[in-house]
């Protein structure tokens, strides 16, 4: 689904962001990425998510080779991929109802089947109760909550995530984990950001660790 | 999630539903603008009223166009011709003639004027009295007053009648007086220049201020901006609501310079009868019509667009997620 190969980013000022990355995610594979910060995890996701171009390498998403995706295909492309980040990027000048709304409105849909995916994603998170109140009435937990439920209401094949539970508490964050697996049981190819091992060390899943802009070797396997 | 997401994006359900979906966007867009624009009324309005101010002095210098256009066909003074006859036609056969110029279409009256009396005329004029003593003869010739109609105030109809009557055998030379008409012409072609000028000057500031007003907007929304472009948004979905703020400037202004325009026209008006009826005119200015009030609302919607797309391709494609 996901396939890096000899990927180097190399930005403007010469940083070597990530160099000789090699890796693949099968279709409905989960992992985690891990790494100390400036290890490149977020460079990674960011070349995904085609919000950077790669300095050399060929990066595969699904069939699509991103090295050739022209600029005006890439709102297209994204559509097809979620994403979660660790400030969650809500809209605070709007409810929460229309903060999921948002990748829907985007893609052409009417406003029925957008009231029916919206409710149908907020029940999955918990938060069908609270669609109409404003992100900011919410606590850090809710709030991460809704940026999933935006990620997945296009029922979109792969999901990203950025630390996702950086800013949460053990409790929460284990909560929020078990979301991202119940993603990954109905087929969803899940990446997951995150430097906090001991909360992923015992769910077995798939480690890819990055050093210095590379992976290491000894990958992991849960 | 029940059901296993497909990599193959939206399903033909969705695609078929393209076209309602774009309209009802448009409306949403259109709706959520326009309440944003709204719900800060001083603002809005002051924004508003800046371009409007600015729309109001070309609108004021067209309807002083079409107003003199107005004056240009009812001026009562209607253009004159003197014919001056050649020495040795006799006074009879001038009179006659005279009299048949009298009849022609485009003329309302024609006047002979005798040369003896005219030079008894120049006589009762002390200056002229002992100099005229002195010549052995009259040296005046007959002279025919013609006056055209008062709808004929071409410059080139007045000009070519003339030269027909000075083709007739017993007309010597002519005198046109048609000072007005040249003045008179080229008063509104001043005004037009001035309207096209001032207008494109004009232009030039609404734009400035409104692409400014829509710069600082995508200033204020860059967080929505990224978070719809990583969500999947096009260029075009991103630029809408700017554009359509653009229009609803444009709109507003427009509105506010036609009550304006309307306002300083009631205030001209008084003054300007006075000034009409020291001229013996029955005249008054007249305020937009519907045409003039359509081009109005035209123009501010197109020049609000313009100024919003500016700005858009200026501020809003630089903003990208990374």
């Amino acid at each position: 689904m996901i396939q890096f190969q000899k990927v180097l980013k190399r930005y403007p000022d010469g940083f070597e962001a990530l160099h000789d990355v090699n890796f693949s995610l099968k279709r409905g594979e989960m992992a985690f990425l891990t790494g100390h910060s400036g290890a490149g995890k977020s460079t990674l996701l960011k070349l995904i998510m085609l919000m950077e171009r790669a300095s050399a390498g060929s990066i595969t998403v699904g069939s699509q080779d991103l090295t050739t995706l022209p600029r005006r295909q890439i709102p297209y492309f994204r559509r097809h991929i979620g994403v979660v980040f660790q400030n969650h990027r809500l809209l605070f000048d709007r409810s929460v109802f229309d903060n999921v709304a948002l990748p829907l409105e985007i893609s052409g849909m009417t406003q029925r089947d957008i009231g029916l995916r919206v409710r149908a994603a907020l029940d999955k998170v918990g938060l069908l109760s609270k669609e109409k109140l404003s992100p900011i009435q919410l606590s850090g937990g809710e709030q991460q909550r809704v940026g999933i439920a935006r990620a997945v209401v296009n029922k979109p094949p792969i999901l990203l995530a950025d630390e996702p539970t950086g800013n949460l508490d053990p409790a929460l964050s284990e909560e929020i984990m078990k979301l991202f697996m119940q993603f990954n049981q109905v087929g969803v190819t899940v990446l997951i950001a995150s430097h906090d091992l001991a909360l992923i060390h015992p769910l077995h899943y798939r480690v890819i660790e990055l050093h210095k802009g590379t992976i290491k070797a000894g990958v992991r396997h849960g | 999630m029940a059901e296993a997401p497909k990599a193959s994006g939206a399903r033909p359900a969705e695609k078929s539903h393209f076209l309602k979906h774009y309209v009802e966007n448009h409306q949403k867009v259109a709706k959520t603008t326009f309440f944003q624009i709204v719900k800060q009324p001083l603002t809005s309005l002051f924004t508003c009223f800046v371009i409007g101010v600015a729309l109001v002095l070309p609108v004021l210098l067209s309807v002083l166009l079409n107003n003199l256009a107005t004056i240009n066909q009812h001026w009562d003074g209607s253009p004159q011709i003197t014919l001056l006859l050649k020495k040795g036609v006799p006074s009879l056969d001038a009179g006659m003639l005279a009299k048949e110029i009298g009849k022609k279409q485009s003329i309302a009256s024609s006047h002979f004027i005798d040369k003896e009396s005219a030079l008894n005329d120049f006589k009762q004029r002390f200056e002229f009295k002992e100099a005229i003593e002195f010549l052995d003869e009259n040296p005046l010739p007959h002279v025919i007053i013609v006056r055209l109609h008062p709808e004929i105030h071409q410059l080139e109809t007045i000009k070519q009648l003339r030269d027909s009557l000075v083709s007739l055998p017993e007309v010597d030379s002519a005198i046109l007086d048609a000072v007005w008409v040249q003045r008179l012409q080229s008063i509104t072609l001043l005004v037009e220049r001035a309207v096209w000028v001032i207008a494109t000057i004009l232009s030039l500031t609404v734009i400035l201020v409104l692409g400014n007003t829509v710069r600082l907007a995508i200033e204020n929304r860059k967080e929505e901006i990224v978070v719809v472009k990583l969500v999947g948004g096009t260029d075009a979905f991103v630029r809408r609501p700017f554009l359509y703020m653009g229009l609803f400037y444009g709109l507003g202004s427009s509105i506010v310079a036609w009550c304006l325009s309307h306002w300083v026209i009631y205030l001209l008006n008084e003054p300007i009868q006075t000034l009409a009826s020291s001229y013996q005119l029955d005249f008054s200015l007249s305020g937009l019509s519907f045409l003039s009030t359509l081009f109005l609302l035209i123009f501010g919607l197109t020049l609000g667009w313009l100024s919003a797309w500016l700005a858009v391709r200026k501020h809003l494609d630089d903003i990208e997620p990374g």
